[in-house]
């Protein structure tokens, strides 16, 4: 067994660190407040290779594994939760489905600008009725020779607004269930495709979520991803590395809870001394700092199994879970460590709080992680 | 002829260095020796102020540097082998001293803060800041000369002496240096240094809101004294320039008077003003870190502490 | 077009030290980084020879552990890397880093400038550079804001306290450089993956001439500690009278 990260690996987070010390942290209250898509930021993530870090050289990206890729967005969500997320949906699902089951076409016209930032990504696939239950999916792709014609709406996708390529799931064939539902790459710009209403949220604020609307949007059959049929499958894949990415935003919320923490605790003064020595905070303190350890080794576990080539379905789903829940958990009581001034905006913890909630929630909520772990384990 | 040696770039800085220097010539039981430069004048002055030898360094080209010196300063020092060799530590100096220590194959001291004669084990030891100031290094050098280069500000100046008298001797010319000057412009500063400051009034977070500067100001004024501010205060809320930052990551000051307002006394911070003459510090919390450092403490709320303050002082 | 060697020390991140309770230095969990003056000399050299053609070499002395600061620094830019390592040379004395320094670039390096930074982000003695100039037997020029280069001269603006001064001097040269010369950059993922494609030349103790000893011996080292006796006032007026005469006592009011 070996815990210790490569020197490479180690160096990346210092810089993503300092890049997120000096980029990130400035803005991040302000493009909560604001629902603001920090473009200038994103531009420069694109110029120092952060928006491609698990996709080959050749294809755009950065060649790094993704582990790295898990770090960097713990360390990016560490300053502003929306923006790890936003590398993370980018990269772990719209980047990674390309470059699993694209062809060499599509991966050089699709791929390539999206590793290397140039592009956004967004992953299209629930509907008002379909969430957790993907099989209730009601958007259709009726085939018309060369082309399909997809009718239907997407909902609660993030990148929706402002994404170039979007990668959706619709039927193709209904009637043969889990193997009747295909994926495809469509570029904005698509007649028939259109963004819907924009969702003000609770947290995650500058994160963009939209609905996307299909009315007969005909897409060419060569940007169908993956053969006729394998959409279900190509989402599950696409889940599996995106709750990799969830579980390392969650532990960058874990990691700036207890920073924050830590620090006020020890300049707050009440009944004669600083409230890290009441025992009722510093054991609050203890957990979050377990939970934050426990919670980065399933992370990196879960994607260093992914780099050895693995299953790691399972895994993922379980990282998945236990660090959404514990960000939760902890944000709570990094507002309570806070008192008052953790409930004032502009406090760091308050807006943690409300970013953590919806780990619990998206890309599988808590109870579909149970389901998928349930499943595996009492196969 | 042994002895201590004094270098410094100015009258102020030499007056400084004259004070350890004397004294450390008394404990090792040597003469004093001051290198003099430009003020001709100063010779008979920096006798009475305690120097036994002024050594008349020659005039330079305008297009020469100060490390024209060095080969006069090395080529002296290696004849004459002296004890000891006081520098000030000013950008030109500091790369001066050096290079002599170099030439001389000696250690150096740089940036000393203190420097005493152990009894007991007949050492000169000296002390200095390292890790951005979190520790105290204490250093004793095993070769000749023992070099040391000091801050200026770090002792008090020379007190003239009547009667005190000295001989004066001029160096030879030295060889021209490889470099050459092609001009020298003045600095302008932005904003005024705080590092010249005799009085500090520092702002902490313990100020609500921008505006309440206006309060810490007001004080700063009647205790003729400049304002500056805590890293929160500055680099993160921007209420007060960065330039104004007292602490580890901005400038460290020597003030005569500190007085932190609502400052609560972290580390990084305190390593900013250790060396201030007197520490003052307003603050509501009696068990806040800064009353650990401060020679005297106001247990109070600033907003009311301060105005009383400012009216006191103006009677 | 200069080859340019630019040299970095490998120190602890000071950021990790803590302090124990009873106020001594704790440095069990301490990681280590380019001394950040380094990072500045780092970033000019590279710009230099970005500006100008040629090469940059970074060096640094250090223990064998530091292989992570060699590929810190390839990230930032150099085209190559000279480690010279030995378990002996954690508390190297800056005398004795310029002269290990020297002797490397001296017997088997030729290069046209050499750039340092101010001082060293642990122990700031400022001296490795100024040395490394004297042994080598080349000009130089400390604390230098800007850097430009003319034919066979280096044009280099060193600040002093008041002025600035600008100097021509015949390459080779050495310059030590301040935080004003540039900001040094954020390595990419790809910087940081390329740097270990880079050469790199490891030298040990058996490749050196010999060593000189130390003559500064540090006999020391503390937590820094202020001790004053605190005085406290209160509020109300008689203590702030009271509070102010005493500051009149100490010959701070004027």
């Amino acid at each position: 067994m070996n815990f210790k990260l490569s020197e490479e690996q180690e160096l990346i987070r210092k810089n993503i660190r300092e890049f997120a010390e000096k980029n990130v942290d400035p803005i991040a209250a302000e493009i909560d407040e604001k629902e603001r898509h920090p473009a200038e930021l994103f531009k420069k993530l694109a110029e120092g290779g952060w928006m491609g870090i698990p996709i080959p050289t050749q294809y755009g990206g950065s060649g790094a594994d993704y582990l790295t890729n898990a770090i960097v967005v713990e360390e990016l969500s560490r300053s502003c939760a929306s923006t790890g997320f936003t590398v993370s949906i980018h990269v772990g699902i719209a980047c990674m489905l390309i470059l699993l089951f694209g062809n060499e076409e599509q991966k050089k016209k699709y791929l390539t600008p999206l590793a290397r930032g140039e592009h956004m990504g967004a992953f299209v696939l629930t509907e008002p009725g379909a969430g957790t239950d993907v099989m209730a999916a009601t958007t259709m792709a009726a085939k018309d020779g060369e082309f399909y014609v997809l009718n239907g709406t997407k909902t609660f996708i993030s990148n929706g607004p402002l994404a170039d390529t979007y990668i959706v799931f619709c039927w193709t064939d209904k009637a043969a269930g889990r193997k009747g539902m295909s994926s495809f790459i469509i570029p904005k710009g698509t007649p028939g495709l259109k963004p819907g209403e924009h969702f003000h949220k609770m947290g995650l604020r500058s994160s963009q979520t939209s609905e996307v609307v299909f009315k007969d949007c005909r897409v060419p059959k060569e940007n169908l991803l993956g053969p006729e049929g394998a959409g279900m499958m190509n989402a599950m894949t696409g889940f599996d590395h995106g709750r990799v990415g969830i579980s390392a935003q969650s532990v960058g919320i874990l990691q700036a809870a207890l920073d924050e923490s830590i620090k006020y605790s020890k300049e707050r003064v009440q009944m004669g001394s600083p409230i890290a020595r009441h025992q009722a905070i510093s054991w609050m303190i203890a957990d979050m700092a377990t939970d934050l350890s426990a919670a980065r080794f399933l992370t990196y576990h879960a994607a260093w199994l992914k780099d050895q080539k693995l299953p790691f379905s399972k895994e993922a789903a379980m990282a998945k879970l236990f660090c959404a829940e514990k960000a939760m958990h902890h944000t709570i009581k990094a507002v309570q460590i806070h008192g008052g001034y953790g409930y004032i905006k502009g406090a760091k913890v308050e807006r943690l709080m409300r970013d953590a909630k919806i780990t619990e929630i998206y890309e599988g909520t808590s109870e579909a992680q149970r389901m998928v772990i349930s499943g595996n384990v009492l196969r | 002829m042994p002895g201590v040696w004094v270098l410094a770039e100015n009258r102020s800085q030499t007056l400084e260095l004259l004070t350890i220097g004397r004294f450390m010539a008394g404990k090792i039981g040597t003469s004093l020796s001051v290198f003099l430069c430009q003020d001709r004048e100063s010779a008979g002055d920096y006798m009475a102020c305690g120097a036994d030898e002024v050594l008349l360094l020659p005039e330079i080209a305008k297009d020469q540097s100060l490390d024209a010196y060095i080969p006069i300063l090395s080529e002296e020092a290696g004849k004459a082998d002296p004890d000891l060799f006081l520098i000030a530590s000013t950008f030109r100096l500091k790369e001066i001293a050096a290079r002599v220590a170099t030439r001389l194959n000696t250690g150096l001291c740089s940036d000393c803060i203190k420097i005493y004669f152990n009894d007991r084990s007949g050492a000169v030891e000296m002390e200095r800041l390292m890790y951005g100031g979190a520790a105290v290094q204490r250093v004793v050098c095993q070769s000749r000369p023992i070099m040391v280069t000091v801050p200026p500000r770090t002792f008090e100046p020379a007190g003239t002496e009547s009667g005190r008298k000295g001989q004066i001797r001029s160096l030879k010319e030295s060889p021209r240096s490889a470099g050459r000057v092609l001009e020298r412009k003045r600095r302008e500063r932005e904003s005024k240094d705080i590092r010249e400051a005799k009085v500090v009034v520092c702002v902490g977070r313990g100020v609500e809101k921008k505006e309440d500067i206006a309060l810490a100001r007001e004080l700063a004024e009647v205790l003729r004294g400049e304002i500056a501010g805590t890293r929160p205060v500055t680099e993160e809320l921007h209420w007060l320039p960065e330039e104004l930052c007292i602490g580890l990551s901005g400038i460290q000051i020597k003030p005569e008077l500190y007085v932190g307002i609502g400052v609560s006394g972290q580390i990084q911070h305190v390593t900013g003003f250790r060396d201030a003459k007197v520490i003052c510090a307003v603050n509501k919390d009696a068990n806040a870190p800064i009353f650990g450092v401060a020679d005297m403490g106001i247990v109070g709320d600033l907003y009311d502490v301060v105005p009383k303050l400012i009216n006191e002082l103006k009677k | 077009m200069p080859d340019i060697v630019v040299c970095f020390k490998w120190v602890v991140d000071e950021a990790y030290i803590r302090r124990t309770s009873s106020g001594d230095l704790d440095f069990t969990s301490v990681d280590y980084k380019i001394s950040e003056y380094d990072r500045n000399a780092i970033e000019a050299a590279v710009r230099l020879r970005d500006a100008y053609g040629g090469s940059v070499t970074a060096m640094t002395v250090s223990v064998p552990e530091a292989t992570k600061g060699i590929k810190d620094a390839l990230s930032r830019g150099p085209d190559n890397a000279v480690f010279i390592a030995d378990p002996s040379f954690r508390d190297l004395e800056s005398s004795q880093t310029a002269a290990i320094l020297g002797g490397v670039i001296k017997s088997r390096m030729s290069c046209q400038l050499v750039i340092c930074g101010e001082g060293s982000g642990d122990f700031y003695a400022q001296q490795v550079g100024p040395r490394l100039a004297e042994i080598l037997g080349i000009p130089c020029a400390t604390y230098v804001q800007k850097i430009t280069i003319d034919g066979g001269q280096v044009i280099a603006e060193r600040k002093a306290e008041d002025f600035v001064e600008v100097v021509a001097m015949p390459m080779p040269a050495l310059v030590t450089v301040l935080p004003d010369i540039g900001t040094p950059r954020i390595p990419g993922v790809k910087d940081t993956l390329m740097a270990s494609k880079k050469p790199v030349v490891t030298l040990g103790k058996g490749d050196l001439e010999r060593i000189p000893e130390a003559s500064l011996k540090t006999v020391g080292m503390k937590a820094s500690r202020m001790e004053r006796e605190c005085e406290k006032f209160t509020v109300d007026t008689a203590d702030i009278a009271r509070f102010v005469g005493a500051l009149q006592r100490k010959g701070v009011l004027r």
